[in-house]
Parts: structure tokens; sequence; C-alpha cells
């Protein structure tokens, strides 16, 4: 944990400060029921979310923000959108840089808890999808448990393993997002920022959903066993 | 912290959709309220987005990336499906959303393609919100009424180019399809054949299809029964030998000119090898005949007897039909048809003054209903009446008489040529009908001072006059007393307005049409009652509320409108829809009539391609439009 705590917020006691509020979201969020992972991808709320990051090292790297999108019944709406910007510590040690609009919502002193509180939130216990999933899954589940003392046991899904088996025409690089979205002609608005790309590989998933349920594919649960079996020829081969 | 991420997709959607019409002219707002409300979906190849099975579009979908093929069936007759490509920032299911019906043909993505969604309740919630949206769909459906209109003139046009001139070649023109025989066939097996296939002729050919001779019905009377030939003779006995033949270059009028010289009545065409080709029949040549507007105007000006001007109103019907061909607006053809209906009318009374002498009395020949409105179609019977001054209230009752005898000699003629006697006795030989100008003036002040239903049904009919001949002044004095009465009496106005509203458009709920309205012709629309009257009705409430003049509906709508502040595009579209319905009654009447039916105005909706379906269904929309003026004037 001492990477975390360095970085992101130094005074914090891990996982210890949750007031009674917080405590009782979190306890909210652990009660949702699990999501059914047979329902048609047309039929299910999927979460596709991104991170910024000072740098690629998962240990080095300190988190500069959240960004979720949603794909619910197979199509995006702006209002089910999510992102958290984070302090910038290298500028501001300590200090929260939320937009004033939220400013309000978090408490000055848990922005961290509070963010992730809201993150849980928005994720609920849909399946979590990105592109790269392993490093963003890292992040963020060493976030959770720094603090809130959350292990998030959501089902991942990783386009850069699914795609080339849906597109195996297509020479994209798997480790390369941006290959994948100029193969599809989806524009960035932002290049590398967290919000853009969650936006992009959520439009990416769409098409990744169209191409799986036309092969057969057609349910979260399907998915996840296309990618596991990938992994497992890869990592076998 | 959600709506910091909203507001960036939100702010990023907007921006796209800046980069296209008509959204880059909306207003801030309402670009910001839809760019809020949209989805985003997204399509595999061939996948299809909107297709009529899937009932009332539920959505207006704006193509963000990608292509998409629109298929629609409008092809008029042939059934040829159109399609067109659309791309990013193109919209689409416009008109079946402000129609709220399910789509015509089909939306299919032709590559990966990501639309912006935005549902139907947004969508209305919209053109309430944007003008300038709003101001784009009105002019899509207007679109959509100027596309169909020019599918109805190809049809026509195409009709024009079947009715050939004088200058085609006998290849237009002759019948293609000639039986013919050989010249050792019996006369027997000849004459059975002509009267199984109802043949006015026979060509015989020899081995090289080479005409040698033709043999018609007018031949069996002179060459077979009363010289008691016998059936089992080779035809070539009794055939006319050496038959008048031209290639098939030459044009009609060389075919008129050898018929003409040989005084015969069928010239064959042949090809290059001197093969038979075609038949051209006097009969043919007759059609090709046509006569213009200047010939028929004049021949109706000259016309010295009733009989000419009978054969002038056939003209009149064939030149509309020809208008109606190559692509003359509906509002035209009614006007020349009423331009020239008037001249008829007019030529009869001035034939029938000779012998009834009304000199020295100021009168006029007053038109009402259609008529009045110029606005007649090709049934219309007659709608008209007399306006006089007396001097002396001793003479009253005398010169009635006068103008009566006078009247009934006219409306007899005018029957003769075509204008049947009215049904509802509206003639001026009707008494009642025949009125000095005071007893018109009071009679309008009745029925406006005391709106019961017989009295607003009057309105409806006679409220549309217009003169048509003798002093014209006396019906400009008549109108103005009318304002005076209508402007003073708002009661009235209220309740000729709830008059215009007790027809609603046929638009169903469920189905497109309401098409049972009346138990005795199902399936049908009376697109007179449930059509134009709609429109008629709610101009005419228009133009005496605001004093206008005109009684022809067109007309009564701008002035009307331009007064009553509604929006030029809206009055477009009203217009655009009353004139597609007389387009499809004028169309529906001439086909009855070709196949020699009365023409009525019952059209079957079914039986109407989809574009038809498409634009008749805006033009009630329209229809329903004006009513809300109505509702919303009165407080109804």
């Amino acid at each position: 944990m001492n990477w975390f705590s360095r970085f992101l917020r130094p005074a914090h006691d891990a996982g210890a400060a949750l007031d009674a509020r917080q405590e009782q979201l979190l306890a909210d969020w652990r009660q949702l029921p699990d999501s059914d992972q047979r329902r048609s991808h047309y039929r299910s709320r999927y979460v596709v979310i991104d991170v910024a990051v000072s740098s690629g090292d998962a240990h080095a790297a300190r988190l500069l923000a959240i960004a979720a999108v949603a794909v619910v019944d197979g199509h995006i709406a702006f209002q089910d959108a999510w992102q958290l910007l984070l302090p910038d510590a290298a500028q501001a040690p300590g200090v929260a840089a939320s937009p004033p609009a939220t400013a309000t919502e978090v408490p000055a002193d848990s922005p961290m808890a509070d963010g992730l509180l809201s993150f849980l939130g928005f994720v609920g216990k849909s399946p979590v999808v990105a592109h790269n999933a392993r490093f963003i899954r890292r992040v963020m589940q060493r976030a959770l448990a720094e603090y809130l003392g959350v292990r998030l046991r959501l089902p991942w899904l990783d386009l850069a393993w699914i795609l080339p088996d849906l597109f195996r025409e297509v020479d994209a690089g798997p480790e390369r997002l941006d290959a994948w979205l100029e193969h599809f002609g989806i524009a960035s608005i932002k290049r590398h920022d967290a919000l853009s790309d969650a936006f992009a590989t959520a439009q990416l998933l769409q098409i990744a959903l169209a191409h799986a349920a036309s092969k057969g594919f057609d349910t979260p649960a399907s998915l996840r066993e296309l990618e596991k079996a990938r992994r497992h020829l890869h990592q076998s081969a | 912290m959600s709506n910091s991420a909203m507001e960036t997709l939100v702010s990023a959607c907007i921006q796209f959709l800046q980069a296209y019409p008509p959204f880059d002219r909306m207003e801030a707002a309402a670009l910001r309220f839809l760019a809020e409300r949209v989805r985003l979906l997204h399509y595999p190849k061939g996948a299809r987005i909107l297709s009529t099975e899937m009932g009332v579009a539920p959505a207006l979908y704006i193509i963000h990336r990608g292509r998409v093929r629109a298929k629609s069936t409008v092809g008029l007759g042939s059934g040829e499906p159109t399609s067109s490509t659309l791309g990013p920032g193109q919209a689409f299911a416009i008109g079946a959303l402000m129609a709220q019906r399910p789509t015509f043909g089909a939306y299919v993505a032709n590559d990966e393609v990501f639309c912006y969604e935005l549902p139907a309740d947004d969508f209305f919630a919209l053109t309430q919100k944007s003008s300038a949206f709003n101001l784009f769909c009105t002019q899509h459906i207007a679109g959509l009424l100027k596309q169909s209109q020019q599918q109805l003139q190809l049809q026509f046009a195409q009709r024009a180019a079947e009715q050939k001139t004088m200058n085609s070649p006998l290849a237009a023109v002759a019948k293609r399809e000639v039986v013919s025989v050989a010249a050792t066939a019996s006369i027997r097996e000849v004459v059975e054949l002509m009267a199984a296939r109802h043949l006015g002729s026979m060509v015989v050919v020899d081995e090289q299809e080479a005409p040698v001779g033709i043999f018609t019905l007018s031949d069996v009377l002179k060459r077979i029964v009363l010289p008691g030939t016998s059936l089992e003779q080779p035809i070539a006995s009794v055939m006319s030998p050496a038959p008048a033949t031209l290639p098939l270059a030459a044009n009609a009028h060389d075919a008129a000119l050898l018929m003409a010289m040989r005084g015969i009545r069928h010239v064959l065409a042949v090809d290059e090898g001197g093969r038979l080709r075609g038949v051209v029949s006097e009969r043919d040549l007759f059609k090709l005949q046509g006569a213009g507007l200047r010939q028929i105007r004049h021949a109706i000006d000259a016309a010295n007897s009733i009989e000419v001007l009978q054969h002038a109103r056939r003209d009149v019907r064939q030149l509309s039909l020809t208008m109606l061909a190559e692509g003359v607006g509906a509002a035209e053809i009614t006007q020349f048809i009423s331009t020239l209906n008037d001249t008829v009318t007019r030529r009869i009374i001035e034939l029938n003054l000779e012998r009834h002498d009304l000199y020295g009395i100021d009168w006029a020949w007053l038109s009402f209903g259609s008529e009045g409105r110029d606005e007649q179609t090709f049934t219309t019977d007659q709608d008209n009446g007399i306006v006089f001054i007396c001097t002396d209230i001793m003479d009253r009752e005398l010169t009635q008489l006068r103008f009566l005898e006078f009247a009934r000699d006219v409306n007899a003629d005018l029957d003769r040529c075509g204008f049947p006697l009215c049904k509802g006795n509206i003639m001026a030989s009707n008494p009642e009908l025949c009125l000095t100008l005071d007893e018109w003036e009071e009679r309008f002040a009745r029925w406006v001072r005391t709106p019961e239903p017989q009295a607003l049904l009057n309105a409806t009919i006679f409220f549309d006059f217009r003169p048509l001949f003798g002093r014209f002044n006396l019906a400009h004095r008549l109108r103005l007393a009318l304002f005076r009465q209508t402007r003073g009496n708002p009661l009235f106005l209220r309740m000729l307005a709830e008059n215009a509203l007790s027809v609603a458009p046929p638009l169903g709920r469920i189905r497109d049409f309401i098409t049972d309205a009346d138990p005795e012709h199902p399936g049908t629309i009376d697109l007179k009652k449930y059509g134009v009257r709609l429109f008629t009705d709610a101009a005419r409430v228009f133009a005496l509320a605001n004093s206008v003049e005109a009684t022809n509906t067109v007309q009564r709508l701008r002035r009307a409108g331009a007064v009553m502040n509604i929006a030029a595009d809206d009055l477009a579209a009203s217009i655009e829809g009353f004139n597609f319905v007389q387009l499809l009654r004028l169309r529906h009447q001439h086909f009855e009539q070709e196949q020699g039916r009365p023409g009525d105005n019952l059209i079957r909706p079914d039986d109407l391609n989809e574009i038809e379906r498409r634009v008749l269904k805006e033009a009630f929309r329209q229809a329903r439009k004006l009513q809300a003026r109505l509702k919303l004037d009165y407080q109804i």
C-alpha cells in the first residue's frame, strides 16, 4: 500500500476512516444483487471504464482520473456517464481539484473515498469492460482496497482480448486501442482523456456486442468464455 | 461528478451536430435539448435500422457514422424500389414520425453504423421548442409533396407520350400485334378468327410475311353474304388486293394523306423487307388530333349553336387531361376548367339573350359552390343564380318572371352541354335564387343573424358567389353587404367555424385512414366531403372574418393567411395539401369516366401507392392544422 498512499493521499489511513454515511453507501452497494450474466447483451448493462494515470507502470502510477460510460440494452445515453477528476498531487498535494459544481457533493476531507463510493454507485454490479483491463483493474482494485477496504468482485471483460477474436481479419495489434478506434473510424473527443477514451471504448463494445451476438456469443457470460478461451490458447501457446 | 461527464459528451455531440443542417441553424437551447436526449446506437453492416414491419417510427435517427441505405418503394405503378444512401449528419424517418406511422421501405446499415436516436416524444417536444427544426421538418414534408406530385405528373406524362402527334412515325402509332392470315386460309377460318377476336379487319400475307391483301368486316356483306360465296373458298378470292403500305418511318400525316387519296381506312406499315409490322386505322389517326386551348376558346366564342358548344365541352375535357399529363398543377387545371366552363356558360347566356329581351335591366349571372370558387373538377353540376335591380317595386314580379323564363332556357342548355341540372335545384330558374339585390342582401343578412343549420349550409354554398355575366358590380355590392353583416356578428362566424369542424380529417389512430365513414362504400374516402371540404370550409371562415373578397380557396388562404399571421411555410404546406387532394380527385374522376363510370370522389387508399398515401396523410394533417386554428380563434 505504500506506493498508493505516497501518491494519492499521504495522510489517509487505509480503509479506516469511513463515516456512518459512507459506511451506509458501501453497505447499500454490497447488498445489490449480482447482475444476471445469462441475459442478452441487449437486456444487460455494461460499464466501460478507463483511467488516466501519471505513468504506465501500475506500481508507480498516480491516479488522475476515472471515467465510466454505461452501455445499457446496447445503447449509450449521455446521462449514463460518470467521471472523477482527482487532485493533481504534484501541484496541490492533498487538495481536491474537483469542479466547483461537484465540490459540494464531496466533502473536502474525503474526496477519494466519496469519489470511489460514487464510482461503485454508478457501476453497481454490472460487468465492467475496458481495453487492456488488467492494468486498469489493478489500479482500481488497489484504490478501492486502500480507501474503502473493498474487493471488487465483478466480472471484467477485456476488449483487447475479445476484439481480435471477433475480427480475426483485422491486424490491429491487440494491445493498441488507437489501432482499433482507427479501424472502425471512431473519433476520440480528446486524445488520452479518460472519459473520451471510455466513450470511444464503449462504442467499440457496441460493435463487439453486435458481432459477438451474430456469432452466438450473445450474453455477458458467453463473452467471458470467449475471452477465457483466447487467453488460455495464447498462454499455452 | 456524473454531471461533468455528461456535459463533456453532450458538448461533443453538439459540436458534431453543428456541422450539419438543420442543426447548424438551430437555437442553442434546442440543440442542447436534442443532444441531452439522444442515445447512441450501433448497427452492424446489413442490419435493418427501421422498416415498415417495425411499426410506428419510434425515434428520429441522425447518422453519426457510417452509411445507411434507404430503400423506398415509391415507384409509381412500376413498383420499382428506389434507394438512396444517407451519410453522417443526415436524419431520417421525419415523415413517418410526423405522421406517427410506420416508415415506408427500409433503412439498412451499409457498414458499421452509429446513429443518434431521439425518442418520438422528445422529437415532438423539439419541433415545439425550435422553429428552425420545425421549419426543417415542414420543408421536408413539403419536399415529399413535391416529390409525389412529380410522380403523379410522370404517370400522366407517360400517358401523354402515348398520345402521339401527327408527326409521330408509324412505328409509334401503328398497332404492333397484327393478326394476319395466309392467302390460302379459307374464308370460314378468317371470319371465325375475326369474330373470335373482335377484329374489324384482317391482313392477308404471303410466305415472306409481305401483305398481299386486306379483308374488312364490310367486305363480309358485299363479297360473301350477298353474292353467296362459299365459306370454303380461299380468302384471297374475296380480299382487297394490293393494300396500301407505308414504311415504318413514314409518319401519321403520310398515312392520313394516303387514306384521303385512296379513300381507304387502313394503311399497313411494313419494314425494309416489305414484311407486315403494323396497321394504322383512320380511327387511330383521329385520336392523334387534339385541340389546343386557343382553338377551343375560339370555337366557343364563335359557336352559334348548342351543338358546337357540346363539342367544345368535350374538347375542354380532353385538354384538361393533356394538362394533367403535362404536369400542370391542380390549382391551374381547376382554374382552367372553370375558365373554359365560364366561357361556355357565357356563350350559352349570350345565345339565349338573343331570344330573351332583358334590355335596360341591371342584372348579373352568379355562380355558387365550387364553380363560384373556381374549383370545378370533371364532374360538376350547375350551381347558379341571378341578381337583378328593380327600380320600381311594382315591376318586381314581372321582371322576375322574365328572368325565370330566361334562366330556364339557360339551365336547359347548360344541361345539354354537360353541366347536369342541380339535384338540389340550386339554379337560376328557381324563384328563390332569382332575386333582386335587396332581396339577396336581406337573405344573406337573415342567414348571418340566425345561423340555424340550414342557414349555415346555405352560407357554405351561396357565400362563395362569383359573377359570371352581366353587371359584375352587383356582385361586388352584395359582397360588401355580406362583410358588413359578418363583421358585426362574431356569433355567426363562430357557428360557421363549428360547422367547418363538424367533419374531421379521416386520419385513423391505428390505421392510416378512416375509410368506413360511408357504410355503402367501405374502404373508401370521399375526397370531397372528407377532403377538399376541410380546406374550403376553413378558408371560408378565414375569408369572411378578414373581409377577403376572393372566393377561391387557395387565394382565400393566401390573403387571409397574410392578415392572420400564419407562417408562410405553414400556408404553403396547407395549399400544397389542398392542391394534392384536388389532384387526386381530378385523376380519380378522369379514370372513372374513362371506365365509363360516373366520376365520383370515392378514392380507395389501398389503391394508392405508398408515397401517395403518405402525402395524402400529410395533406390531412395540414387540414387538421387549419382546423386547429379555427378552434383556437373561436375557442371551440
